[in-house]
């Protein structure tokens, strides 16, 4: 069978998704060809080689909207012949998309295809495309729908973390990235992004706060509670009525942080690679992709990850590194309980708590740190998994080669 | 049965009259009748020779609602549905724009009635406090289906509309002037047939802003982002508030929110099909049933005894100036009677006269009441501390504390000054009105009147006959608690009276749940999600365990050697005795209570471990269920309690038994009457016999009316 190669992938720096975010003022369009752009450079790419591009969005509506894939493509100055599509698996979307390439490749139907996703998040926020699964009081009250601030909660509430646990592994998150940031390990990733002078608008990620103390987490009110106590904490006891209640113990500090920002992985068999000079830096072993219950909502990345392990024939001490999306950092943690993981294998560079989390593009992201860290490191083996809405997890495995 | 008459201006004034009825009602007669004259009108129009119409009624009330009779029994869904878009049809044939319409609401207009009046261009109401208007459906468990809802959509926006729509209010003419739902209030009839021609006069065409472009919804639909968001918040109010056991306002807020993203005929259409799939509901039937049938039966006194006159009290004597007292003294103010309001001394029964003003001033500030009606009910209240201004009272209700010595004294002191035809009511819980009626002076005319606290809150009073209480005592008591606008129900004098007995059995059961090694918020998550007002063991400590375990050796006390230890009876008693936590009162129970917080004692697993690994929910919620129904059914068996609906709205308003089962009884219909019985064997083998079903069943079974074939949920 063809196998799918991983000849490169970049990475924006990640703006705060908000107004006064260093890429507020920037189009997503722009933030996404900027990307293409880069990649297309960076190998020397004759783009008409490309067979497709796929690309993560979970809010594809105004600026985002009608298909930004095939949009950015024209915008950068891509072969007229290379199509684009946007995709959704809310915040698993970015590594969907690279699953999704790795299919077309092992069918042997394409060869080169580019993955990523992209979101500015301070321009089209989260939720702003509406949707039955946010707004439709039917179906919300049919499943016990409640927000993932809730979920991650629940999660907390049922695992028995403590506020003091979540805020540790938040620090902990902030002091990893910013030394990693520091040492300069996520440079070679990164593409800045320009005005149309010339000009830098934002080289490296500005989310950060490496000024971050126990004591600054402590002093945060919880996020959710007042959510909470207006109805979701009763729709959460539907689904798991052996708890009293739900303990708010997520923070602005111990989530992720919205931001913007895109990410791109460059895919192909390995003889299209020799034909056009590529040098594979790693390849694709398995993919999984899992739902659970709706309500706690957040507990995919141990099956999907189970699942791809399965399929690659593989445990999990034959994964050297692991990177699980800190969406919030409650699911972290229970990932790591529940696949009984050494800590210190797993986001070794931080995450979407320290650096945000772009979602449509953070998939992307994941797999090209977790790439360069193996690299870096001189380790074989790596697992990318996110949690997303719905109940849905996400997960794939990379060898370096 | 429609009226018409024209004028010299070319308005047409249609009068509802509908014959050999005292109402109008929204009924298949009615809509033929309307149909001709709507075609009339449009003829009319054509013509130029329309100005304006007026719609009144020749009624006491302007038009009712649905016809519950046919509401109950229909299970048809494309006969409701066609039924129900022909009404729609109607409505919007005379709102569709060309001649102005004015509802002149010359009485009370709710549900279907309310409906209709929405779909006139303005609506006047006479500002008579007596007049309600508005849709309470949601309080049948209903909604409104002929655009009613999207009507008050247009005109008030999504929020707002959803508040009125599942609160089930009835407004009073100001209230509903200031709620929005209504444009004017009329001196009287005179002055509401010249402002309704006056409108006509000056507004010469009627469009609503449905029918017009550039209008919108206020505060905007739920495609848009904020609106989206605040649904979401009231999805998840609602499921809190309703553990999505009530389908009416679930289908309320999901008709908005359909409704307002499409056109207004398409909107209407979509509530027309949430209408369907409402009234076939068995939730629907249920609360039909029990809170509209049997409560008419119960209101209209089939369990009275008969030959009595009735008992029009004007004067009533309250003794205890407490939350309880008071609140009965509230009660008689609010339907015009005089109240004594004694306690030991002046100033402590003062007491009581503040907590009844503090309430009634709410109630103006809200608009229930004007500050006038506050006023003349304070000049009516007086306070003592002399049992001698008991004179002349038709009836002296005693709320002191739960003692028996202290209610026999004040019953002698007051009974001094009463006569023969006066009688003397307790408001006991626990104490046998026979033993108390020993002290009295007059035991036939003695009885007990248990109210239910708060007593402005549930409208339920037991009527509980003593050994020596006379036909004509109940009679008279039952007509009083029925001025005051309660449930009466007429029960023996055992232990725990009716509401009280059955409702130590559902406590009971959660008690023994945790004994089994249940988590104990599992117990009160269950219970409570499946619709009980309270959990079990929140209800233990609410009512004290002492209380219960009383009530528990009443009933051994009462079947002797054929009692059978309740397992839950060695909880209670470690509790009591060896733990010391035997409820909220001593602020320790199954809770740990911190100011205004209480949250389930952390130390509880280990005196109650908590072995079960798994659970199966619906068994759990099923044995909360089932043990209460046995229960009732003993107490009719037992002639605690004398009719099915007695012992269905007792259930309800007594202790919270979930009005979308219909009541304690119905519960049995709404379960399935083979299935009932089949799962009691199940659970009795599994349980022990207190999940046996009374014999009585077989024959209250052959009145079981729920309609069959119901669609399937």
């Amino acid at each position: 069978m063809t196998e799918a190669y991983i000849f490169d992938a970049l990475r924006t720096p990640r703006g705060k998704g908000k107004r006064g975010g260093a890429l507020y003022e920037v189009k997503p369009i722009d933030l996404l060809a900027t990307a293409l752009n880069a990649l297309q450079s960076r190998n020397a790419l004759p783009t008409e080689e490309v067979d497709d591009v796929v690309i993560g969005c979970v809010t594809p509506i105004n600026d985002q909207g009608y298909n930004l894939a095939k949009a950015a493509l024209l915008r950068a100055n891509w072969s007229h012949r290379v199509g684009g599509i946007q995709i959704n698996r809310y915040c698993a979307s970015g590594l969907e998309a690279v699953n999704l390439a790795a299919m077309k490749i092992r069918s042997g139907l394409e060869t080169l295809v580019v993955a990523g996703g992209t979101e500015s998040m301070s321009r089209v926020p989260l939720g702003s495309d509406g949707g039955p699964l946010l707004s439709d009081p039917g179906l919300i009250n049919q499943i016990n729908y409640i927000p993932q601030g809730i979920s991650a909660d629940l999660i907390a509430t049922i695992e028995g973390f403590t506020r003091a646990q979540l805020d540790a592994y938040a620090l902990q998150s902030q002091q990893r990235a910013y030394q990693a940031q520091q040492e300069g390990y996520f440079k070679a990733a990164l593409t800045p992004i320009h005005d149309r002078n010339g000009l830098v608008i934002l080289d490296q990620d500005e989310y950060l706060r490496p000024q971050t103390t126990l004591d600054g987490l402590a002093a945060l009110p919880p996020a959710f509670a007042k959510i909470g106590a207006q109805g979701s904490d009763q729709m959460a006891l539907h689904q798991y009525p052996m708890l009293e209640k739900i303990s708010h113990v997520h923070t602005a500090g111990n989530s992720s942080g919205i931001v913007d920002g895109a990410a791109l992985v460059l895919l192909g068999s390995k003889e299209k690679g020799e034909a056009m000079g590529l040098k594979p830096r790693g390849r694709i072993l398995a993919t999984g992709n899992v739902s659970v219950d709706p309500t706690i909502m957040l507990t995919g990345p141990a099956p999907a990850s189970r699942l791809a392990l399965e399929r690659a024939g593989m445990a999990v001490k034959d994964i050297d590194l692991w990177e699980c999306n800190e969406a919030f950092a409650s699911v972290v943690l229970k990932f790591q309980r529940e696949m009984k993981l050494d800590e210190e294998r797993v986001n070794v560079n931080g995450g979407a708590i320290a650096l945000g989390h772009p979602l449509g593009a953070t998939g992307a992201m994941l797999l090209g740190t977790l790439l360069d860290e193996l690299e870096r490191r001189d380790l074989q083996t790596g697992l990318v998994t996110l949690c997303a809405g719905g109940g849905m997890g996400v997960a794939t495995i990379i060898e370096r080669v | 049965m429609i009226k018409y008459q024209k004028d010299t201006d070319n308005i047409v004034t249609l009068i509802f009259d509908m014959k050999g009825r005292n109402v109008n009602v929204i009924n298949h007669e009615l809509g033929k009748a309307f149909l001709p004259v709507i075609k009339h009108l449009q003829l009319e129009k054509a013509k130029g020779k329309l100005k304006g119409v007026i719609l009144t009624s020749a009624k006491k009330s302007f038009l009712s609602g649905g016809d519950l009779e046919y509401l109950y029994q229909a299970n048809d869904p494309e006969e409701i549905f066609r039924f129900t878009e022909q009404l729609n049809n109607y409505l919007r044939d005379l709102e569709r724009p060309g001649v102005p319409v004015v509802a002149a609401i010359n009485g009370s207009a709710l549900g279907t009635g309310f409906e209709v009046a929405l779909a006139c261009h303005h609506r006047i109401v006479i500002d008579n406090p007596k007049i309600r208007v508005g849709n309470p459906e949601v309080s049948l468990g209903l909604m409104p289906g002929g655009g009613g809802i999207m009507r008050l959509m247009w005109l008030l926006g999504i929020e707002k509309a959803f508040s009125i729509l599942t609160s089930g209010q009835r407004y009073a003419p100001r209230e509903a002037l200031g709620v929005g739902i209504i444009d004017e209030v009329a001196a009287d009839h005179k002055d509401m047939m010249e402002r309704a021609k006056s409108w006509l006069l000056k507004n010469r065409e009627g469009r609503r802003p449905w029918d017009q472009e550039g209008q919108a919804i206020p505060g905007g639909t739920a495609a848009d982002g904020g609106m989206a968001e605040k649904i979401r918040e009231m999805a998840a109010q609602l499921a809190s508030r309703t553990h999505n056991n009530y389908p009416a306002p679930q289908y309320i807020l999901n008709a908005l929110a359909e409704g307002s993203k499409v056109d207004f005929d398409t909107a209407c259409r979509i509530e027309s099909r949430y209408y369907t799939k409402l009234l076939c509901s068995q939730e629907a039937k249920n609360m039909i049933k029990t809170l509209w049938f049997d409560f008419n039966a119960i209101k209209s006194g089939e369990n009275r005894p008969k030959g009595f006159g009735k008992f029009r009290p004007k004067k009533v004597g309250v003794i205890g100036a407490g939350l309880m007292g008071s609140g009965i003294a509230l009660a008689c103010l609010k339907n015009g009677m005089n109240v004594v309001l004694k306690d030991v001394s002046k100033p402590i029964a003062e007491r009581g006269r503040e907590i009844v003003s503090r309430k009634l001033k709410s109630m103006v500030d809200v608009g229930t009441i004007q500050a006038q009606e506050m006023d003349d009910m304070l000049r009516r209240i007086k306070t003592t501390e002399a049992s001698e201004d008991f004179e002349s009272c038709d009836l002296v209700i005693e709320a002191v504390f739960e003692n028996e010595m202290v209610k026999q004294k004040v019953t002698r002191e007051a009974e001094a000054f009463l006569d023969d035809y006066s009688i003397f009511a307790s408001n006991t819980v626990s104490i046998p009105i026979t033993k108390l009626a020993n002290a009295s002076m007059r035991p036939s005319n003695y009885v007990g009147l248990h109210f239910f606290h708060p007593v402005d809150q549930v409208p339920l009073v037991e009527i509980v006959r003593g050994d020596q209480t006379s036909d004509e005592t109940i009679s008279r008591a039952f007509d009083f608690v029925n001025l005051i606008k309660k449930v009466p129900i007429i029960v023996k004098d055992d232990w725990g009276f009716y509401v009280a007995r059955v409702q130590n059995t559902y406590i009971l059961e959660g008690i023994t749940m945790l004994q089994e090694g249940y988590p104990p918020a599992l117990i009160e998550n269950l219970s409570i999600q499946a619709g009980m007002s309270k959990g079990a063991l929140t209800y233990a400590d609410d009512l004290g365990m002492s209380l219960i375990l009383r009530y528990e050796n009443q009933a051994a006390e009462h079947y002797g050697a054929k009692y059978i230890q309740h397992p839950a009876v060695a909880v209670l008693e470690k509790m009591i005795h060896e733990l010391k936590r035997p409820g909220r009162l001593k602020r320790a129970g199954f809770y740990e209570y911190e100011q205004s917080n209480r949250f389930l004692w952390p130390t509880l697993a280990e005196h109650f471990p908590v072995t079960k690994k798994s659970y199966d929910p619906q068994e759990i919620t099923e044995r909360f269920f089932f043990v209460q129904v046995m229960e009732a059914l003993w107490c009719m068996q037992e002639g605690v309690i004398h009719s099915v609906p007695a012992a269905n709205l007792g259930s309800i308003y007594g202790w919270g038994f979930p009005a979308f089962k219909g009541g304690v009884i119905q519960f049995i219909q709404d379960y399935g009457l083979t299935e009932f019985k089949q799962k009691s064997k199940l659970l009795e083998k599994a349980h022990g016999p207190r999940f046996k079903i009374p014999s009585i069943l077989k024959k209250i079974e052959k009145d079981f009316d729920l309609p069959v074939n119901m669609p399937k949920k």
